[in-house]
């Protein structure tokens, strides 16, 4: 009898067998145990790899820099510079498990901070009408982009290139390119800046988003559905699932995350610049893709996105706090992307053999 | 074993050929010379022993089939002979010269050929820019000269009696016709030695002929086939040697005409099959009508279909590549809209917009390819089981959470009805057989519970014993009142069948009673054009 027999039925045989005398279970025998083949290391650097990286990450800098990185407080403050990265980068990554593209996240969160600050300054709207009028924005940039990406037929890059640019130039004719400012922000300020429990708001927005959208995608038929139609279209669409609407969807929400961190941008500034989001868009694929070489072999989820964006913002509040010049960001993120995604894909490749 | 003779060495090979160019003839007794020979190849993956001592040798000028259940070997064994794999172990020598097949690109080199199910064709290439791909024709600085590739390609079609222009596309062509293409790259690469894997998977019995016309025509002009099928009448008639692997072993090597079908059966399985296609079992079957199509039109395949399909009916539908079975079957299901015409379904009119009104109105459709069209390959057992009912899973009747622990026992409830081999529900499709990869298929349509069941070419690709084991769950299904539809290239199947309709050119020409359905028979009504005009 083996020990790893996975399957769950037991053959008739192995009852016959447990009746007959066992030999005494304490003599000593070696145990054999396999050793692990080259194919179950590069498995395990494959799934593991990134995550090893980010806890080695931590423990230097919490050696190095005991005083300063090892201490609650700057916990939650990586906590809370992940938070607008993460909303951002957990609906990217809805719409790249559906197996499409969103190239107009970053416009679309730049337009909506922009918008938000608007709603309150402009039009004297009270914050919670602001938030959601924003979100329902949000909302109809995804729309746009899935129902052309679906109804027509448009290669989805090229489809949210060109909503990302519309929107942008919906945003410059809005604000003519100036800072959309709140003259008496204290109130919506307090949307980032107040805390609960010793955490500011937004880390609590990040992590009720995080759980949410992991349990739509891994709980619910949308989110079955939405892998499904990534794995391969037309067996979901044979399955029975309708495959238009669940992509439309997937755009939908990346939308709404897209507006959700516009708003909490500006909330964090004080004021919607015009192009204040755009930079989320590199960050956001970066995380995703960061992602989808952890735990699971080339495939995106969120808690991969999640552990993309904070093993990212870790190491850029680390280099704040050794005092390392800016650029070092750029070249360790994008090391660190290649890094991950060339591991992960060198790793499956091993496997196959 | 035959092929445990030594391999003929290098200098002596060389010394051949030099005594024939004295115009001495070769010793009579001598085997003809060995063009390509494997001799002990050993190949494991991880844990997994996929090819153990494997030895062969091909002649120039044979038909060597290479058969056995999927998962046997066969397409390591094509895989390292593509250079595509190294092998653990054991040497390959070609024309008794030891080689080492280090790439695809070397292979080529080396005068090997290789004709894979999936043709590797540049669809929107015209057949000239396709058979140029690869073929070193003389030019410089990467430049291409097409007034030397031209007539060589023109030589190598006509040869292959291919009877279509150099420059149509690829796109346009028929299957078949793809095919051939194919094979002309390699031969346009002085290929000696031709591995075909399943060439006639798809192709109707006319096409099937054709591609054995060529075989034969090309082993006269001395070219050497390994020809890989699960069709064994095909493999008895074509080759001279058939060689079969069972679980990564050559265990038998045997000359083609001292074996019969069910002898080469049993050597592939290791066991006697009860072959289920053989005998006709008539079966009772109801009068009541579940579905009725009615002039159902959709150009330019489906040009006007009436049929019926009886409650527990096993209705096969039979006809040549191109009648319009697939295109019939996918507008049932909703895949397709039709133009005209009408289905009834249960004496309701039916008009599904899509798969997910068909299913949810209690029919099912197993697609044709199962890779491309109805597995998830990175995904679970579990996953590829419950994918057409997904929200069937529920945690709670009137939460919409869904339950991994219901999905993954709904999955090992499967496995166990339709005996699916799988480590756990857990593994990951891509790893199963081809038999067992085409049960989930099939358990994930019956999960949803159909009234009418419709299966395109269920048994491409499956061995024989999952083969056997899928005639008994679609009569077992008929059997609890399920209606199946069965589309199949491969005649001999439609044994099972209580009816036969055969569709020729977008019509059903005819239907016949199952004990009359020998492939003779259905073979010829596939042919007869023109033949409503005698009715």
């Amino acid at each position: 009898m083996t020990e790893n027999s996975g399957v769950t039925d037991v053959p008739a045989e192995h009852v016959e067998s447990s009746r007959r005398p066992q030999p005494d279970r304490y003599a000593f025998r070696p145990r054999r145990v396999p050793l692990p083949t080259e194919a179950d290391w590069w498995r395990v650097l494959g799934r593991y790899g990134a995550v090893f990286v980010l806890v080695v990450m931590i423990m230097v800098f919490v050696i190095i820099e005991p005083d300063t990185f090892a201490t609650s407080s700057n916990l939650i403050q990586i906590l809370n510079q992940s938070a607008i990265t993460a909303i951002v980068s957990m609906g990217l990554t809805f719409v790249l498990v559906a197996g499409d593209f969103d190239l107009s996240v970053g416009y679309a969160t730049s337009f909506c901070g922009v918008l938000v600050a608007g709603f309150i300054q402009r039009n004297g709207l009270p914050i919670p009408a602001a938030i959601v009028l924003v979100l329902a924005v949000g909302a109809m940039i995804g729309l746009a982009n899935g129902l052309i990406v679906t109804r027509i037929g448009v290669n989805p890059l090229i489809t949210t290139l060109g909503v990302g640019t519309i929107v942008v130039g919906v945003n410059y004719a809005y604000t003519g390119g100036d800072p959309v400012v709140i003259n008496n922000p204290t109130s919506f300020i307090a949307l980032t800046f107040d805390k609960l429990l010793g955490l500011p708001y937004p880390v609590y927005v990040m992590f009720v988003v995080a759980v949410l959208l992991w349990t739509v995608l891994n709980r619910t038929v949308l989110g079955q559905s939405i892998q499904a139609v990534g794995g391969n279209v037309e067996a979901a669409r044979l399955s029975g699932i309708r495959v238009n609407r669940v992509r439309v969807t997937a755009f939908v929400i990346a939308g709404i995350c897209a507006g959700m961190s516009g708003i909490l941008l500006t909330s964090l500034t004080g004021s919607g610049a015009v192009d204040g989001g755009d930079s989320y868009l590199l960050s956001a694929f970066a995380a995703s893709f960061f992602g989808s070489a952890v735990l699971r072999d080339g495939q995106f989820h969120i808690v991969g996105t999640m552990l993309g964006v904070l093993t990212v913002s870790v190491g850029f509040n680390a280099m704040a706090l050794l005092g390392l010049n800016t650029y070092y960001q750029y070249l360790f993120q994008g090391a660190l992307l290649i890094f991950a995604v060339g591991v992960g894909t060198l790793a499956r490749r091993r496997v196959a053999r | 074993m035959e092929d445990s003779a030594p391999m003929p060495p290098g200098p002596g090979q060389h010394e051949a050929a030099g005594d024939r160019a004295d115009g001495r003839p070769p010793a009579a007794e001598l085997p003809p010379p060995l063009l390509l020979s494997v001799d002990s190849v050993s190949k494991h993956y991880g844990g997994v022993r996929a090819l153990t001592d494997v030895s062969l040798g091909i002649a120039a000028g044979e038909v060597h089939a290479l058969v056995g259940a999927n998962g046997a070997g066969k397409s390591t064994l094509v895989r390292i002979l593509a250079g595509v794999e190294a092998p653990d172990s054991g040497r390959i020598a070609i024309d008794g010269t030891e080689r080492v097949i280090s790439s695809p690109w070397g292979a080529t080199e080396l005068g090997l050929g290789f004709i894979h199910q999936e043709l590797n064709l540049v669809p929107q290439f015209s057949v000239l820019q396709n058979l140029a791909m690869n073929y070193d024709a003389g030019g410089r600085y990467g430049l291409i000269r097409w007034g030397n590739v031209r007539p060589r390609a023109k030589t190598v079609l006509a040869d292959l009696g291919a009877n279509f222009s150099l420059d149509r596309e690829v796109r346009d062509l028929t299957v078949s016709q793809r095919w051939v293409v194919a094979l002309g790259r390699s031969l346009m690469r002085e290929a000696r030695v031709i591995a075909m894997d399943e060439p006639t998977a798809s192709f109707a019995a006319e096409e099937a002929e054709r591609v054995f016309a060529i075989v034969r025509d090309l082993t006269a002009r001395g070219v050497a086939v390994l020809y890989i099928s699960h069709r064994l009448e095909e493999v008895l008639d074509l080759s001279a040697t058939i060689s079969v692997l069972r679980n990564g072993r050559l265990v038998d090597s045997l000359r083609a005409s001292e074996v019969d079908r069910s002898s080469l059966t049993e050597a592939i399985v290791g066991r006697a099959v009860e072959q289920a296609a053989r005998h006709h079992v008539p079966r009772e079957m109801a009068n009541e009508v579940v579905l009725q199509v009615e002039e159902l039109v959709r150009e330019p395949r489906v040009k006007g279909v009436t049929l019926d399909l009886h409650r527990g009916e096993i209705l096969g539908l039979a006809g040549l590549v191109g009648a319009g079975r697939t295109e019939l079957a996918r507008l049932i299901f909703g895949a397709d809209r039709a133009a005209s015409g009408k289905i009834s379904l249960e004496g309701r009119p039916f008009a599904p917009r899509g798969p997910h009104e068909a299913i949810a109105r209690g029919v099912a459709l197993v697609p044709e390819e199962r890779r491309s069209q109805a597995l998830l390959l990175r995904e679970s057992l579990a996953v590829n089981v419950n994918l057409a009912t997904i929200g069937r899973n529920r945690w709670r009747t009137h939460l919409p959470l869904l339950s991994s622990r219901k999905a993954r026992a709904a999955a090992r409830d499967m496995v166990s009805r339709f005996a699916i081999k799988a480590s756990s529900v857990a593994q990951p499709v891509s790893g199963l057989s081809g038999g067992n990869q085409q049960k989930v298929v099939v358990s994930r349509y019956v999960r949803t519970g159909p009234s009418v069941l419709i299966l395109d070419e269920p048994t491409v690709g499956v061995d024989v014993g999952a083969r056997a084991e899928l005639y008994e769950i679609i009569r077992a299904l008929a059997n609890t009142g399920t209606s199946v539809l069965m589309i199949s290239s491969d005649f001999e199947e439609f044994a099972i069948c209580d009816r036969v309709a055969v569709m020729r050119e977008g019509r059903i020409a005819t239907v016949v009673d199952g004990s009359l359905a020998t492939k003779e028979t259905l073979t010829e009504l596939c042919y007869e054009i023109g033949q409503q005009s005698h009715d």
